[in-house]
């Protein structure tokens, strides 16, 4: 054990060195301000036409009830907005604004939209070339000459991997709050924000609603994310051991991510596609309480569904890179 | 101190405390999703609003607007988007000089009466905006009259449509429509309530025109049921859509067009200053 600390340290300070971070940051830094501007006009428009948020709330129902209203809409389609319905009902019966407008609410909401597709792409930024850069490079076999046995390395890569999953969703977290805070105040820590709407088919049990403080709800909501990300880490780690370019490895990934988030939206029709793992990416939606894109799925089976692949991602990648014969 | 080694330090530990703080937050979500929510009970009753309520509308130095009703509230038709609500608006503005603000277009398109009725009765958050109004719009009732010309339309037998049909519904409808302006008089007794009556849309159809007195006997019903109201007004707008009807209907034959809304917008401001 005591001999895979300092190659943990030599992983972690190699990502850092090659500033794979920072490109994560400028990312954050570039894409933040954009979305807070975009945010900042919304409520703008808001505050022009609607007295207060109750009303612009009770609008944005009266809108969707008219969307249900249309037979053209076809019916999967409509099972999401009548739950919207229900849980925008929900806030507005219990006089609790759904988007508190203050960087915690802000970065709560930046947070979810991102587990889908944002998250991804800064985890493989970070994770593509961990193994198949050392290849190109060639740097390999002086790394592989070393009196340490494979696992070890390998065990070594995953790790500051995992620091660097952890600080990427800490940090945009916190960049998020930072940016945004100056256009909308840094406040709104206490705002509740109701989790527990169970869906059921079409309707929604709201029996165990209770309201979270938003501090506690970013919390549980970033321990979710986590989760996902570091599926996609390390199935991004066991394609950068399979694949010797990085720019495959990129697209490989990239290719699973987006194919999922497709999937995800087509729903209903292909049973089967629930064991996909990028269906089930999105865990955030159990917390908030939407209904997920294929009925009969719970946090539990997307849990285990994501489990499976990377327990399963795991074998291979050790497998193999402790297998493999290294030529050229 | 090398300086790597200290850059090991600290990317060493706020990783850590990264790491742990998500784990925590994953854990406290597992808690919340299987433990928390299946006992919760539910969180007790909403906390009192104070609403701040609209008032007289003659009076008003702002005039506050909820609109309510089907598909000619929420402007169907209109390509320009805005129906006679936003138009009541402009001409109010224009004529009064005062603010006018549109609190809410409540209107869902193809309600009926019953519909109405139960949405108001089971949506209490329909009570704040209807509350803050000092002037409430509404039409309803057409869907119940014409529905069934209309699915009849569609499955291309309108010539079976008599109008007795048109009629049958007229009664229940009237009920709903008593029952929707006692609710909208509960909550709020002081705001002016105009309610726009029908006209008959299928005044072009040679075999329908004398449903245009089923409508003339439905607004005949909204009469009785509003008129008592010293707040309340009836709009009628019937005459509008008779003689050059294709001018102001729109290419659905159902709704009225931009022009149409205009006028009914004329007809609502008219009786209002």
């Amino acid at each position: 054990m005591m001999d895979l600390l300092p190659l943990v340290q030599n992983e972690t300070l190699k990502i850092w060195k090659k500033k794979r971070f920072y490109v994560i940051l400028l990312i954050l830094l570039v894409l933040i301000p954009l979305f807070t501007y975009a945010q900042m006009r919304v409520s703008m428009t808001n505050a022009e036409n609607f007295k207060d948020w109750r009303n612009q709330v009770q609008q944005e129902i009266t809108e969707k009830q008219n969307l249900l209203a249309n037979d053209r809409m076809p019916e999967e389609w409509k099972k999401y907005d009548r739950i919207q319905v229900q849980q925008l009902q929900y806030y507005l019966d219990n006089d609790v604004n759904p988007n508190s407008p203050d960087a915690a609410g802000f970065t709560r909401m930046f947070m979810a939209s991102s587990v889908a597709m944002f998250f991804p792409l800064l985890i493989l930024a970070l994770s593509s070339d961990l193994v198949s850069g050392e290849r190109t490079g060639g740097t390999i076999k002086m790394l592989l000459t070393r009196p340490v046995r494979r696992w070890k390395i390998l065990m070594s890569k995953l790790i500051a991997l995992t620091m660097y999953v952890s600080l990427a969703i800490i940090t945009t977290g916190a960049v998020c709050y930072l940016i945004s805070g100056l256009v909308f105040g840094y406040g709104g820590w206490t705002m509740p924000v109701f989790t527990g709407f169970v869906v059921n088919g079409a309707a929604i049990d709201t029996s165990g609603v209770h309201p979270v403080p938003q501090w506690k709800y970013i919390i549980m909501q970033s321990g979710l994310i986590w989760i996902s990300c570091m599926t996609i880490a390390i199935l991004s780690l066991m394609v950068s051991v399979l694949v010797r370019s990085t720019a495959a490895s990129i697209v490989t990934m990239m290719a699973a991510v987006i194919s999922g988030s497709i999937l995800a939206g087509m729903t209903s029709s292909w049973q089967a596609a629930k064991y996909l793992f990028s269906v089930n990416i999105d865990l955030t939606d159990y917390l908030e309480g939407t209904p997920p894109p294929i009925a009969g799925m719970d946090i539990l089976f997307s849990l285990s569904v994501l489990g499976i692949w990377s327990l399963a991602a795991l074998i291979v990648s050790f497998a193999v890179f402790t297998k493999q014969d290294i030529l050229n | 101190m090398r300086p790597s080694s200290k850059l090991w330090r600290i990317v060493g530990t706020a990783a850590l405390a990264s790491t742990l703080l998500l784990a925590v937050g994953f854990a406290m979500a597992m808690r919340e999703l299987l433990v928390v929510t299946p006992l919760a009970q539910q969180t007790g009753t909403a906390p009192a609003q104070q609403i701040e309520t609209g008032g007289g509308f003659q009076n008003a130095e702002e005039i506050r607007v909820t609109a309510l009703g089907d598909s000619l509230t929420k402007g169907t038709g209109d390509n320009s988007g805005k129906g006679y609500v936003k138009t009541v608006l402009e001409l109010l503005r224009e004529e009064t000089g005062k603010p006018v603000h549109q609190i809410n277009n409540l209107a869902v398109a193809g309600l009926t009466a019953k519909e109405l009725d139960d949405m108001l009765s089971r949506d209490d958050s329909l009570e704040y905006p209807i509350k803050q109004a000092n002037l409430i719009l509404l039409t309803i009732g057409g869907n119940d009259l014409f529905r069934p010309v209309l699915e009849a339309r569609e499955s291309g037998e309108a010539g079976d449509i008599n109008l007795e049909t048109i009629e049958a519904g007229i009664p229940a409808a009237a009920e709903s429509l008593r029952s929707v302006v006692e609710r909208i008089r509960a909550i709020n007794p002081d705001a002016t309530l105009v309610y726009t009556s029908l006209y008959n849309p299928f005044y072009d159809i040679p075999d329908l025109r004398e449903g245009s007195a089923a409508v003339q006997k439905w607004n005949g019903a909204a009469y009785e049921i509003i008129g008592s109201d010293e707040l309340a007004v009836v709009v009628p707008i019937m005459d509008l859509f008779q003689q050059r009807s294709a001018d102001y209907m729109s290419s659905d034959h159902f709704h009225p067009n931009q022009q149409g809304y205009e006028r009914i917008a004329q007809r609502i401001a008219q009786a209002l200053t």
